[in-house]
């Protein structure tokens, strides 16, 4: 994923990688999550595709910020200074929130 | 003069954004490991949240022949609530987190495990019994 060689931040813990996987699969669950929404196209019809594109948008969000995220916390981390990202984990729980509540509104309203 | 050593340089810390500033005030930038590894719990704590929400849809779309109407619904809308309930609270656990670090204050204890443990606790008793009555 990385342009540079591995180590590049000198920690030995590889916190910037572990960290990149963990958006990784978070961005995997937004995809089964996805995956399972389009289970209700055939009861609730195709105004229930906003969920499956909401879900979708974030993991296509994380796979797109990827590389710019896993670059600037390893340059971050060879400096000793990360700025908290609060964007993406604003957002990324914002979408869950939005999904249960649009979920919720799909089954009592139908 | 001497002066040079101690004032900090024009490489300072790197300005902040205003939600930044406003969200997380005061303090000092934490250990940037500690920041890193405060995103992954929040990641795990919002992938718990997608297994819920995908959970209540579970329920609501593949057990029309197991569950009476109103018991489906009921089960499908309490597990959207709890993702739902989840993820905000994951947002806001990271923060406080992230500012107690920022003060060097003791972390805050998360409200939420209680809850979610009650919860499972409370789904796998209704499964139980309801394995034994049928």
């Amino acid at each position: 994923m990385a342009s540079r060689a591995p180590g590049h931040h000198g920690d030995p813990g590889l916190q910037p990688e572990r960290t990149a996987l963990a958006w990784g699969r978070t961005m995997l669950a937004l995809v089964t999550a996805s995956a399972f929404f389009l289970r209700w196209l055939p009861t609730y019809g195709p105004p229930i595709l906003v969920l499956p594109v909401i879900s979708g948008s974030a993991a296509l969000a994380i796979y797109l910020t990827q590389r710019r995220r896993y670059q600037a916390r390893s340059h971050g981390l060879a400096g000793e200074s990360i700025e908290a990202d609060l964007t993406a984990v604003l957002w990324t729980a914002f979408a869950g929130v939005v999904l249960g509540g649009l979920g919720i509104v799909v089954i009592l309203v139908s | 003069m001497t002066n040079s050593e101690q004032q900090p340089g024009p490489a300072g810390p790197p300005p902040r954004g205003r939600i930044a500033e406003r969200l997380l005030p005061g303090g000092e930038e934490p250990d940037p490991r500690f920041t890193l590894a405060n995103e992954r719990t929040f990641l795990a704590w919002i992938r718990t949240s997608l297994a819920l929400l995908a959970g209540g849809i579970a329920v609501e779309a593949f057990t029309s022949g197991l569950f009476i109407e109103p018991v489906r619904k009921g089960l499908a809308v309490l597990l959207l609530l709890l993702g739902m309930m989840l993820s905000g609270g994951a947002a806001v656990r990271w923060l406080r987190v992230e500012r107690s670090m920022r003060t060097k204050a003791p972390l805050p204890l998360p409200l939420f495990v209680p809850l979610l443990a009650g919860a499972g606790a409370l789904a796998a008793a209704v499964v139980l019994v309801f394995i034994l009555w049928r």
